[in-house]
């Protein structure tokens, strides 16, 4: 094993070390006066609810999966052993980095609107270092997972054949698929459970009994404060597990590939050179959150930069140092290798700042869809669609930007398609280059729904105005790095999608493989046969030659129609996601106008609503609701490799990435313009509060909300799931297949 | 248990109850089956000032009791119509505001003093009529034109608020309307200008009558009640102090959103 891999469980164990640091620091904050604890523990024991409910539904569907993946491993022998249990420790770690990030945010937020009561910055460092528990601990259970399981199976693998390199890291990437259906029930459930409490909690609350928001007397104020929690906490936490894991193992599996004739020595350093770099990213990570602190007259603008000292030094740090590191480690093309690195970096702050710049108040691109207010809710609907398709363009191409200079500096400056797994190679590492930071990046994800519920906590407990002028400075923020972070997810989604699709065609390979150690021959689409013996010529086919095998053209039919299926899809689970948010927040509309109705007192204030019973319905719907795109998403790669086979499967996941990617773009931006053309009226422009601009504001509002919180980041991780459930049925594809 | 005498001002009329003001606004905005809403604009009235104004006094005694399980009675209307008018404006010891989920701020009433500004301003009159109005005159001035009894067009005395014309007091074609929620903004513009060019001209009509309901937190500086012997201020409490004394009030009051 060589040194520089011990890195990656050393930068673990200090990951998780300074997250439970934070945690007892945030712990030993006092929740305040009584009410802020009573309406802390309301929101706890939602989320609490939310998750147990979840667990069993995802934990069924886990088991389940692994059962099969045994029978296909052990009873047919169509795949790897080791599959079953990689599938299911990912889904327990991802679960398990929700359920910690979900469950110190809920702690957190009377904390923060606590200590927002001494200070400006007390408030900020309560909350950001809240969310860096979530941060660090999802790269830190990221890097002991990969840690584990790559000790294990070199153990009794070995590392000295160049094949059972490949198979260790293909082997590794089926976690990630443990950790995708995670992370699509914890994201989609989530989303429509968060999506559900707000439009009803809006609808009924706000418009109907003319209540504020965050009012006590709403029922399913609690609920929506849950959601901020499920949704953009333990939803955002497992999506970007996943994304984090995925990254990495992929970028493996593609130095395994690439380098399986280079020697032991120089294919094992491609192998763990990704590991090397999360690790070094993660130490930075924990370094950057030490740079996050701001004045007490700080200003937006002077927030922003607080948090932007924290993730860019820490970018700035791994771009240095990782020079230092992969000279060091003696890697092959090393400084192509660090500018594909480079570019992966540059790639997401690219997306990250598009992002902003479509999404935030402070621009024109929200301040036209507010001025398109004057004229009625119908063209704020047109503007906001319009606005968001616009912003596609910055973020696609940022990424083929990105892609392309990532191919050219991995493939040792070339675009010829001779060295196609090198050029791969430094794809995967421009996107660990993007999620290196993801340590500090998530914090201050994380941080928003924090102050969020922080501000909630302080409107509902009557705090001093300046308290809440406070909360409501770092809730804006949050709003600003919330879309900062949906930008990330989406980005590299797309990144990794290419890095798997490469990864996909490596087990691809160990299916046919697995077909010629049964005694049997295999024969390509092309009729070129490989007898069973023949598995040093199988070895030595690269990726461009298995393409022209399997004839992944444009025009081969197999390939249009999975492309059309994919791209197709992308749609669908958005339709899906969307009704399901529309029928649950129909739900909730009901119980929220029977609580007025049947409990008098509610209005009054005399009587307490019942939060618990809103918290169930969005929970029970939430369940229900993601099963069907939950279903949607693991049968297709499964359906379409059964028909079509290999092209098929590859055509789909070209569609998905695609249309996928573009549309998540658009949806989250879209959703975030018209969320802060609301919050820009409701600043007292173009009539303000009350007005009839107002009114359509909120239209769009409440259109732009399954936009962004529940179709929109939900549909990376569809892209990312169905490549994972293409890999690992891979094996399953290349013996079965009907046309 | 206490009887309480309101003058409401929407609709108008001289109501018992033996709610106290908290909850009569919480009763009044939002119904007893909590299912409607809508804002309530009332005062407390002095019993004895108006011993001798013709009420039916006397039913407050006989039929605002106490119901058989003991709830207190919400509302007995005495009278409707022309109510506001008998009233004297000493009588007025209190205004509610009610916002439309029920939330209550109550103003106690002050001698009105001119702030000397020089600005166009925009009246709402709420009880007996409900035109919105500019004008060139103060509070004052604009309560003792509209109950000149030597004028045709008069009302015995008024309740009226002054609501905020943000960048539009001196400057009618300000590019920034800022936070006025007003609908028709063009048309208000154009009547601040029109005002703006006859000088000798005191008011002008924006709005024949109230269409939607007065959001509180256009209101400037207070509600008003005035005749010809004089005028009678309950001004609204500073932002900040309603931010820090009145918040839940102020909160309900910035989300309403009108009818």
């Amino acid at each position: 094993m060589p040194a520089w891999f011990w890195l990656v469980p050393v930068a673990s164990v200090v990951a998780l070390g300074a997250a439970y640091g934070f945690f007892r620091e945030m712990m030993k904050e006092s929740e305040g006066t009584e009410t802020m604890a009573r309406i802390a523990a309301h929101v706890r024991a939602g989320a609490i609810a939310y998750l147990k409910q979840q667990y069993k539904v995802v934990g069924t569907v886990l088991v389940s999966l692994t059962l099969i993946f045994c029978v296909v491993a052990y009873v047919f022998h169509m795949q790897n052993p080791w599959v079953p249990f990689a599938f299911l420790t990912g889904g327990m770690f991802s679960g398990l980095a929700g359920f910690i990030g979900m469950r110190t945010a809920t702690y957190a937020s009377a904390r923060t609107a606590n200590a927002a009561r001494r200070s400006l910055n007390a408030g900020l460092r309560v909350a950001f270092r809240s969310g860096a528990v979530m941060g660090l601990t999802v790269v830190g259970l990221g890097l002991l997972d990969i840690s584990i399981w790559f000790f294990v199976l070199t153990h009794f693998y070995g590392t000295n054949d160049a094949h059972q390199v490949v198979v260790i890291t293909t082997t590794m990437l089926t976690f990630g698929m443990g950790a995708a259906v995670q992370s699509l029930f914890a994201r989609v459930g989530g989303g429509i459970f968060t999506k559900a409490a707000d439009v009803g909690a809006d609808l009924v609350g706000k418009i109907e009994a003319g209540i504020p928001e965050d009012d006590p007397r709403n029922p399913a104020t609690i609920a929506d404060n849950v959601g901020d929690n499920v949704g953009d906490v333990a939803g955002m936490g497992a999506d970007l597990y996943e994304s984090y894991v995925g990254v990495i193992l992929a970028s493996a599996a593609l130095g395994a590939a690439a380098y399986a004739s280079s020697g032991a020595t120089i294919q094992l350093k491609a192998v763990i050179a990704p590991m090397v770099i999360g690790a070094l990213g993660t130490l930075l990570s924990v370094v950057g959150v030490f740079f996050v602190r701001t004045g007490e007259k700080a200003t937006q603008k002077q927030l922003l930069g607080a948090l932007g000292r924290g993730v860019n030094g820490a970018a700035v740090m791994i771009a240095v140092a990782s020079i230092f590191v992969m000279r060091a480690m003696g890697l092959e093309n090393m400084w192509g290798l660090w500018l594909a690195l480079l570019a992966g970096l540059l790639t997401g702050i690219a997306i990250g700042q598009a992002a902003e710049y479509f999404t935030s108040q402070g621009y024109a691109p929200t301040q036209r869809i507010a001025a398109a207010t004057k004229t009625g809710p119908a063209t704020v609907i047109i503007g906001g669609l319009g606005e968001g398709m616009m912003s596609v363009a910055i973020p696609v191409m940022a990424v083929v930007t990105g892609i392309g200079l990532a191919y050219f500096f991995g493939s040792g400056f070339s675009f010829g398609t001779d060295t196609l797994s090198l050029g791969l190679y430094g794809i995967g590492m421009a996107a660990v280059g993007m999620l290196s930071t993801l340590g500090i990046t998530l914090a201050t994800d994380a941080y928003g729904p924090i102050a969020d519920n922080a501000g909630g906590n302080a409107e509902m407990s009557g705090l001093d105005p300046e308290v809440r002028r406070r909360t409501d400075a770092l809730d804006s923020l949050g709003n600003t790095t919330a879309a900062t972070g949906k930008g990330f997810a989406i980005g590299s989604a797309a990144l990794t999608g290419i890095a798997l699709m490469a990864s996909y065609l490596e087990e691809v390979k160990i299916g046919i493989q697995h077909i010629l150690d049964r005694g049997l021959g295999y024969t390509f689409p092309d009729h070129f046969h490989l007898a069973s013996t023949a598995t040093d010529q199988l070895q030595s086919l690269n990726l461009m030659q298995m393409m022209t095998h399997y004839e992944v053209v444009l025009i081969n039919p197999k390939v249009i129609i999975g492309m059309f299926t994919g791209a197709m899809l992308a749609f669908v689970f958005s339709g899906i996601t969307m009704k399901a948010v529309g029928r649950a927040a129909g739900q909730m509309v009901d119980e929220v106008r029977r609580q007025f109705r049947e409990m008098p007192g509610i209005m009054a204030g005399t009587q307490d609503p019942d939060y618990a019973r809103c918290v169930a319905i969005s929970t029970k719907a939430a369940q229900r609701e993601m099963m069907l795109p939950s279903i949607l998403a693991i049968a297709a790669p499964v359906v379409m490799g059964f028909i079509f086979g290999v092209p098929g499967v590859l055509g789909l996941l070209a569609g998905a990435a695609a249309a996928g990617f573009s549309l998540s773009m658009f949806m989250a931006n879209a959703g975030g313009a018209w969320d802060n053309a609301k919050k820009y009226i409701e600043e007292g422009h173009h009539g303000g509060k009350g007005s009839e601009s107002h009114k359509a504001a909120v239209i769009g509002d409440t259109v732009g909300d399954p936009f962004k919180d529940t179709a929109g980041p939900g549909l990376n991780i569809l892209v990312k799931l169905m490549a994972m459930e293409a890999i690992v049925v891979a094996g399953v594809t290349v013996a079965i297949s009907l046309v | 248990m206490s009887t309480y005498l309101y003058l409401s001002l929407i609709p108008e009329a001289l109501v018992a109850s033996m709610l106290a003001p908290d909850d009569f606004g919480l009763y009044y905005a939002i119904g007893s089956a909590k299912r409607s809403r809508g804002q309530a604009i009332f005062f407390s009235v002095d019993r004895d000032k108006i011993a001798d104004a013709g009420f039916p006094l006397a039913d407050v005694e006989a039929r605002c009791v106490a119901h058989s399980d003991g709830r207190p009675k919400s509302s007995l209307y005495l009278s409707i119509y022309r109510v506001l008018e008998r009233i004297p404006r000493d009588a007025l010891t209190a205004l509610h505001l009610a916002t439309d989920d029920g939330r209550v701020l109550t103003i106690q009433p002050q001698e009105f003093v001119a702030d000397g500004e020089e600005r166009t301003h925009l009246y709402q009159e709420i009880c007996p009529v409900t035109p919105r109005i500019v004008s060139h005159l103060n509070p004052a001035e604009f309560a003792g034109f509209i109950t000149d009894t030597d004028r045709n067009v008069h009302v015995p005395r008024i309740a009226f608020t002054e609501l905020t014309l943000g960048n539009l007091k001196n400057d009618p074609d300000h590019h920034d309307i800022d936070n006025l929620p007003y609908p028709n903004i063009g048309h208000l513009r154009d009547c601040l200008r029109e005002l703006a060019k006859a000088p000798d001209k005191a008011n002008k009509t924006v709005l024949r009558q109230m269409t939607q309901e007065v959001l509180f937190r256009t209101i400037r500086n207070g509600v008003f009640i005035g005749d010809s012997t004089g005028i009678t201020a309950f001004p609204l409490p500073t932002r900040d102090t309603l931010e820090r004394e009145h918040l839940a009030w102020w909160r309900s009051a910035q989300s309403t959103f009108g009818q």
